[in-house]
């Protein structure tokens, strides 16, 4: 037997089974018809199915799929004509309804996926001990620089690489936050060691928004001071958050790199889809920002890592364009 | 820094493929950006961190080669042959600004053939992406590609006397190479003639003095210049060069002189000329960096690997660090001393040293699976309230907005419900004329709402928790933290769904709501909300100014919260109320009052009078009818629920309790009852 005869056989049964189906009053003649076409024993697909092997080997994958498709679609006109004839009682005082039409939508709020990706952050950081804290967005150069290690003469002082207060204020100069690290700094310096902390909000850089840009974005920074504390806490901190958050065994890759708050300082990768993500900075927290909130760098050590909100929940969600977290179009937010 | 492969196997030869020197390169802290074929040679460009000047010159990287590898590396030996005549005769050199030049060189060399440079230095500066000017300008790019140190030839013939290096007069203009004219700054440092700058210091050299076909004499300058004077320079004049790029991050000191006689050499070879004795030198170089003690017990306690001593030393050693052995060395805490290399300014405190260790051994030994003990968390009084109010609003179906706290001058200028002072501006805008901190979330939110109608949907109900600003005599402003939220509907509607976020946060009680009179609303629609006199909140109809001025037509309510100042009364750990196993009574009353009298004073009085078994009320219908009612008046359908907590009311408990709420707003509020 040829391919073509067979799947023209199998059409003028579908064929045949649906116009059966379609035009069955009772269950008897839905029966009648079930048994006709499906039945176990002499139903006529049994006979088509029958044929399969005589067909040419070559042949055999794709008869037999199409095989498939037809029993498929027949069993569902059959199911189809058995809930019709329940949901059609004789009694016609019975207010029958359409259950195909639409329920009532209901209108269900999100929260931003920025919010939602800095939750989870928290909540996997909370299970390590890490306590979130909160601090200004306008500060002072003490916390946004010299605290941190970032003397006058650093590139990143710039005013061109800073949203400086135009307007005069009293105790000095004033900007909007670059980093979230001026939070640590305000909390070692009125809390002693031990410390687990993780501020997360909005800092401020003059970048040109494009695609992976916005001169506004959200940072997450981890702290930890505590006596004993090594870059081994530290990866396996980032391992256990990057498995936590991503699913799975995901594994950390760090990276020499240099800031002026850390030292050593690294770049931290994750393991993302079979490629290495860069999602941000760590090292431990230099001596001198230690010795600049008055904590004795002899007697405790600590590290510090930090991470861009809109990365991670670009990369989590497919957001091409970080722009769009900003636009609040409620076709974009309903995705959430 | 791009790196030519083939102009870095000069220096070393690791053996491996490059692709795996990259990577280990990488791995030590140089980033890969891009690896791209140059003819028969291979440009790799690498990112080089700011405290890293030694990697941007080809002897710097392959000296991390050679530690990574284990190989050794080679510098150019110099052997250079001066004539009798002393440079000094040809030149004075003067420095007049010596903080942001700290010291100055100059060599002479007369009677150079300007022309093409040879095929291999075309090559070499072809990958590496510079382009050919003529073999003199060529050598002094070389060699900072080499070695990392800048360099400047002028043309000897054209400097009008001495050299001088100062600051740039105000308005003094320049010329550079490019023949673009610049305005300098008092700020800015040039190097200068009698007639004015022949060079912006460490940026670019000057057209007037610049080398050309004619040029026979040069002067050959290697310096070293304050990083801060040339970035104000660069960035000022938007001029950056691989020089100021460098001088920048601070060269090597040594390398000035090793610079200045590797280009001679190379120009004696290549340009011929005669170079005259000596170099002209003004200022001095930086003193050598104290040696740094270092304890390598250190690597455990900060790394958390295990680095034996002797590879300690050994990497020092390979990063040219020479340990300095004194009386008692290791001492009795076994610490160490090292020397550092010029080449090497970053490494000044223990820790530096630390890190070279770790880097160069590897953070890939580091233990990945090292557990911290466990700790409780416990979240903050804020964290909760927000949490409960956005709770409430995304269950009512609200969406969260994020909009940006820099709003542009128009939108600052709308009435914020918190301050009269003036919003704080701040400079660069952060987008296009956004460039003031907003007073209240509510404007951002209402643009937000014009973009999604401008789109096709109109109704976007959107809230945002967020800070707003405000100036204050403390150094630092005050940060409101607000909920602020847009919507359609009726005034009843908003505010139905602010009670349900005070009730909440258990402040509803506490709240006095009272009419409120701003730009921002429509008047007559919109209420403030007070505790103990202070506000914390407003609500009403936004008014139609508001709108336009956000670009918005479809009528909107709104609402903005001051969080900050709910967290105090904010009162969620009040023990629940068991319901009544009982049933309960319901009953209408339909009141006709004073059309003036507000329900609120209504609701007081039944709540203080309808005695124990009044349970809950709800207001179903207010109306009005000149005819049926009088003017002036209204009707209130009020429906009370009453029950007890200790049995089943009687007809007659029922009865008493109506007559008691009647009787007390008939005295108390004038109220008449219609049947």
């Amino acid at each position: 037997m040829s391919l073509e005869r067979f799947v023209a056989e199998l059409d003028s049964f579908y064929l045949d089974a649906g116009t059966s189906l379609a035009s069955a009053g009772d269950a008897a003649a839905v029966e009648v018809a079930r048994v006709e076409f499906l039945g176990a024993r002499s139903g006529r697909l049994k006979g088509i199915q029958k044929t399969l092997g005589a067909l040419g080997a070559s042949d055999k994958p794709a008869a037999g799929k199409r095989f498939n498709e037809v029993k498929e679609a027949i069993a569902a006109l059959l199911s189809n004509a058995q809930a019709r004839l329940i949901a059609d009682p004789s009694d016609p005082a019975t207010d029958a309804i359409d259950i195909s039409l639409p329920g009532i939508p209901l209108r269900i709020g999100r929260l931003h996926p920025i919010t939602q990706t800095i939750r989870r952050v928290e909540e996997i950081m909370g299970r390590l001990g890490f306590e979130s804290v909160d601090g200004p967005e306008v500060e002072d150069e003490r916390h946004n620089f010299e605290a941190l290690n970032i003397p006058p003469e650093h590139p990143a002082r710039d005013p061109l690489d800073n949203f400086y207060v135009a307007t005069a204020s009293r105790g000095g100069p004033l900007l909007l936050r670059s980093q979230t690290s001026t939070v640590q700094i305000r909390v070692m310096e009125c809390r002693k060691p031990p410390l687990r902390i993780v501020s997360i909000g909005r800092v401020y850089r003059p970048d040109t928004a494009d695609a992976t840009h916005y001169p506004m974005f959200h940072q997450v920074e981890g702290l930890m001071i505590e006596p004993g504390t090594t870059m081994a806490h530290l990866k396996s901190v980032l391992r256990y958050f990057a498995s936590s958050f991503l699913g799975g065994d995901v594994r950390v890759r760090f990276r020499p790199s240099f800031f002026p708050f850390t030292e050593p300082s690294v770049e931290v990768d994750m393991e993302w889809g079979g490629r290495w993500i860069e999602m941000g900075g760590a090292g431990m927290v230099d001596p001198a920002v230690l010795t600049a909130v008055g904590y004795d760098p002899n007697e405790v050590s600590g590290f510090a890592f930090g991470l861009g909100v809109e990365r991670i929940a670009a990369r989590r969600w497919g957001v091409a364009d970080i722009r769009d977290f900003y636009r609040n179009d409620i076709r974009f937010l309903e995705q959430f | 820094m791009i790196i030519s492969t083939s102009w870095l196997n000069e220096y070393v030869h690791p053996g491996v493929p490059m692709e795996e020197v990259v990577l280990r390169l990488v791995m030590a802290g140089l980033n890969h950006e891009s690896t791209h074929s140059v003819g028969l040679d291979t440009a790799v460009e690498l990112e080089v961190t700011s405290n890293r000047p030694d990697c941007l010159g080809h002897i710097g990287v392959a000296r991390e080669v050679s530690v990574l590898f284990s190989t050794p590396f080679y510098i150019p030996q110099l052997h250079l042959t001066e004539s009798n005549e002393p440079a000094v005769d040809s030149i004075s050199i003067a420095i007049q600004s010596p903080e942001q030049c700290s010291f100055y060189s100059a060599r002479v060399i007369r009677g150079v053939r300007v022309g093409t440079s040879p095929q291999w230095l075309l090559d070499r500066l072809a990958t590496v992406g510079i382009a050919s000017v003529n073999n003199i300008v060529d050598i002094t790019n070389f060699v900072m590609l080499e070695c990392g140190q800048p360099l400047h030839a002028f043309d000897l013939a054209k400097i009008d006397g001495g050299i001088f290096i100062r600051h740039a007069f105000p308005g003094e203009v320049f010329e550079a190479i490019n023949h673009k004219s610049y305005l300098l700054e008092n700020s800015m440092c040039v190097i200068a003639d009698n007639s004015g700058p022949v060079a912006l210091a460490g940026v670019m050299g000057g057209a007037r003095t610049e080398i050309g076909s004619g040029t026979t004499d040069i002067l050959l300058e290697s310096a070293r210049f304050d990083p801060l004077a040339v970035r104000t320079a660069a960035r000022g004049l938007a001029l950056s060069s691989p020089s100021s790029h460098r001088f920048e991050r601070g060269p090597d000191p040594q390398s000035i002189d090793w610079a200045s006689r590797r280009a001679a050499s190379l120009i004696l070879e290549l340009a011929g000329g005669v170079l005259f004795r000596g170099a002209v030198t003004a200022g001095n170089l930086p003193a050598d960096l104290p040696p740094v003690t270092f304890r390598p017990e250190r690597i455990l306690q900060v790394l958390g690997i295990e680095v034996p001593i002797e590879r300690q030393t050994a990497i020092l050693t390979s990063l040219g660090l020479v340990r300095e052995f004194y009386a008692v060395d290791g001492g009795v805490d076994g610490a160490m001393r090292w020397r550092i290399p010029s080449w090497r300014r970053d490494l000044s405190r223990e820790i530096d040293l630390i890190e070279e260790v770790g880097r160069i051994v590897g953070y890939d030994t580091i233990d990945e699976n090292t557990s911290i003990p466990s700790k409780p968390v416990e979240r903050s009084r804020r964290d909760t309230l927000i949490r409960r109010v956005d709770g409430v609003l995304v269950s009512a179906g609200f969406l969260e907005a994020m909009t940006t706290s820099v709003v542009s001058e128009s939108l600052s200028r709308l009435e914020s419900p918190w301050t009269d002072t003036e919003s704080l501006r701040i400079a660069p805008a952060l987008l296009r004329g956004a460039d003031r901190l907003r007073r209240s979330l509510l404007p951002s939110l209402l643009v937000a709402r014009a973009t999604n109608e401008a789109a096709g949907q109109t109704h976007a109900e959107l809230f945002e928790v967020a800070r707003c600003f405000m100036s204050s005599p403390e150094p630092l402003p005050v940060e409101p933290l607000l909920v602020s939220m847009v919507c359609s509907g009726t005034f009843l509607r908003a505010k139905g769904i602010l009670e349900a976020v005070l009730s909440h946060l258990g402040v509803l009680t506490k709240i006095v709501w009272r009419p409120f009179s701003s730009k921002l609303f429509i008047p007559g629609t919109a209420a403030e909300l007070l505790i103990e006199g202070e506000r914390v909140g407003v609500i009403g109809s936004i008014a139609k100014g508001v709108l336009t001025t956000c670009g918005l037509t479809e009528p909107t309510l709104g609402f903005e919260l001051r969080l900050d100042l709910l967290e105090k009364p904010m009162d969620i750990d009040c023990p629940i109320t068991r319901p009544s196993d009982f049933p309960s009574v319901q009953r209408d009353i339909n009141l006709v009052v004073d059309e003036r009298l507000a329900w609120s004073e209504i609701e007081t009085v039944i709540r203080c009078e309808a005695g124990p078994h009044f349970e809950s009320l709800c207001v179903r219908q207010v109306w009005r009818d000149a005819q049926r009612l009088g003017e002036g008046k209204k009707s209130i359908l009020v429906g009370l629920v009453m029950r007890s907590r200790t049995g089943t009311l009687s007809s007659d408990e029922v009865r008493e309790t109506i007559d008691r709420i009647v009787s007390c707003c008939v005295t108390r509020c004038g109220a008449s009852l219609r049947a």
